[in-house]
């Protein structure tokens, strides 16, 4: 029987891995993270019973994990860089850089667990050292112990700014301000979709009540819209707005900070679908993400895809649809084995809180009042937005593409990760239309999925 | 508790913990700064902390554009800041 290849060790990735061990196939996980646990459950090398304090549900996380570890079927690579993949005719290859080492995967079979990463917004001043994002700062308490500042402002939108100023909070840091640019929680008038969500209400309850014991008031319809560096060239100041429904400034103050975590939601890492050749779409929320079928097969048969990958969902969704990727993949292989009704019912109970919350939380066009011509859009190729402006006026470019073109926006190391959606909304909003499909999948695509190693180039690549 | 690695940044002695990153250990020590950039000579530090944005770029033994929030500390590791595109 064939491995069953499965990319991302995150809530998805795990719980594929369970599931297609336990039908019976033989499994090879890979991570380019040194550990097991995706973003949710991120890290650190010190003893994981001492990092509970910095995790509302480390329990499940460290349940999947030691299974993963004890099951005899599943082999784990941590620290397995895929900078390369390609597909045809049935056969996928996954160039991979293992501890040093390049390895070659040809298989059949995929699951892609890939997640995603903190979507941002342009702004003046979003470039300084210092303004990160929440994952950012999240990312160095969980998985280092290091505190990225001492007074953090915590900003943009959405319930992933609860966990980030909850763990700044516990791990001894000081959250000068928790900002909310939509107007309330507006998911709690859900009340049905929340009943059968329940855990997720008591999941927000944990981390507001650290928040509160932090002295912190959240306050909503407030965003920050520019950062200011001192002599030292650090962050210094934010000016926080109080905003309207549709983004724009009524008025603004300025407050003192050293850190910003700012962000957005989420964006899929559709990197490796994308290269694989994977039907891409657009979400409700305007990201792309990886099309799945119900038994979570992606476009081409025998590559399936789970969690933030196929849609921006939290980590429950990710482990049901995780769970019915791996039965598939084990299918795939010749494992006897079927999809049951109750893995359907709780994905579409998972699917209904996304719903619920991606709607509450918009990302309104106002935002690109914001930013002046000076400000950097492309950090990599360092593009402002008057050189993108250029571009259109009087170079002619009349969508996002060629407005790539004409200014390699877009085209640096990060290869539009990072400005990618905003440049499509930028360029539309410049020239009076709004963005197609098409524009918004053509921002994400990738020839190579990470950067050529130097070493592989030195070895005669 | 666990004994410190030893590194060094741009000559000067640094200490991390085991398993941290470059860009970590350098935040904790107060160092924001990572790289400059090409252009503008803007100077850059870490931003997504998880290897999506190449923000963090730093010079680590001699080769360059290698992403210090991803990079565990090694001892001896001989970290430089990085200045353009280190080609
Ligand atoms: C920085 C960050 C912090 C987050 N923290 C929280 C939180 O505290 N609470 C919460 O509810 N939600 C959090 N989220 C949202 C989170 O993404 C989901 O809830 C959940 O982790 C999604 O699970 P997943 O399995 O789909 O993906 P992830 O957990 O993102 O796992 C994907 C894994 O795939 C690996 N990977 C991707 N591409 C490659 C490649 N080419 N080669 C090798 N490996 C690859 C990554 O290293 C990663 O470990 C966070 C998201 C981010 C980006
Ligand atoms: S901080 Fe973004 S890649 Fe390192």
């Amino acid at each position: 029987m064939h491995n069953v290849v499965i990319v991302g060790a995150g809530p998805a990735g795990l719980s594929a891995a369970l599931a297609a061990a336990a039908a019976g196939a033989p499994v090879l996980l890979l991570d380019s993270n040194q550990r097991l646990g995706g973003q949710y459950w991120r890290n650190s090398s010190q003893p994981i019973e001492s990092q509970k304090d910095q995790h509302f549900d480390l329990d499940t996380g460290m349940l999947l994990m030691n299974a993963v570890k004890a099951r005899k079927e599943i082999t784990v690579w941590n620290g397995a860089q895929i900078w390369s993949a390609s597909h045809k005719d049935g056969v996928n290859t996954l160039r991979v850089l293992h501890q040093g080492e390049e390895k070659i995967i040809n298989t059949a079979n995929l699951v892609l667990c890939t997640g995603a990463y903190d979507r941002t917004l342009p702004f003046p001043g979003w470039d300084i050292p210092g303004v990160m994002t929440p994952g950012g700062v999240q990312s160095l308490i969980k998985g280092h112990g290091v505190l990225a500042g001492n007074k953090v402002v915590v900003a943009g939108s959405g319930p992933f700014l609860l966990p980030v100023a909850a763990g700044i909070i516990k791990a001894g840091g000081q959250v000068v301000e928790l900002l909310e640019a939509n107007k309330s929680w507006r998911w709690l008038l859900s009340p049905l979709t929340l009943l059968e969500n329940i855990t997720k209400l008591k999941e927000a309850f944990y981390y507001i009540k650290t928040i509160s014991q932090g002295k912190v008031r959240a306050r909503f319809g407030v965003a920050v819209i520019a950062a200011h560096k001192g002599v030292d060239g650090k962050l210094e100041s934010v000016d926080v707005a109080t905003i309207k429904r549709n983004f724009k400034v009524k008025k603004t103050r300025n407050v003192k900070c050293d850190v910003a975590a700012i962000g957005w939601g989420f964006t899929a890492d559709t990197s490796l679908a994308g290269a694989l050749g994977c039907k891409l779409k657009v979400a409700k929320d305007k990201g792309v993400v990886a099309e799945a079928d119900s038994n979570q097969q992606s476009s081409i048969p025998g590559i399936f895809v789970a969690g933030e990958l196929t849609g921006i969902g939290g980590a429950e969704l990710s482990m049901a649809e995780g769970v019915i990727a791996g039965i598939s993949a084990a299918k795939f292989v010749g494992c006897k084995v079927e999809i049951s009704k109750a893995h359907k019912k709780r994905r579409a109970k998972k699917q209904r809180f996304a719903d619920a919350l991606i709607k509450s939380y918009p990302v309104k066009s106002g935002w690109l009042t914001w930013l002046k011509n000076e400000t950097t859009v492309c950090r990599c190729e360092e593009v402002s937005v008057g050189n993108l402006k250029y571009a259109i006026e009087e170079l002619g470019a009349t969508d996002s593409r060629t407005a790539k073109l004409f200014t390699r926006c877009g085209m640096g190391l990060c290869q539009g990760r990072v400005c990618g959606r905003s440049v499509v909304d930028l360029v539309a909003a410049e020239l009076n239309i709004s963005p197609t499909d098409t524009d918004r999948i053509s921002a994400v695509n990738r020839p190579i999925i990470s950067p050529i190693p130097l070493g592989v180039l030195a070895a005669g690549e | 508790m666990q004994s410190n690695i030893e590194f060094t940044f741009d000559g000067q002695k640094m200490l991390a913990l085991p398993g941290q990153s470059v860009g970590a250990a350098l935040l904790a020590a107060n160092q924001r700064t990572l790289r400059k950039t090409r252009f503008n000579q803007n100077e850059r530090g870490v931003f997504c902390g998880i290897g999506i944005c190449f923000d963090c770029l730093v010079v680590i033994n001699g080769v360059g554009n290698q992403r210090a929030c991803l990079i565990e500390v090694t001892a001896g590791m001989n970290v430089q800041t990085q200045v353009g595109s280190h080609a």
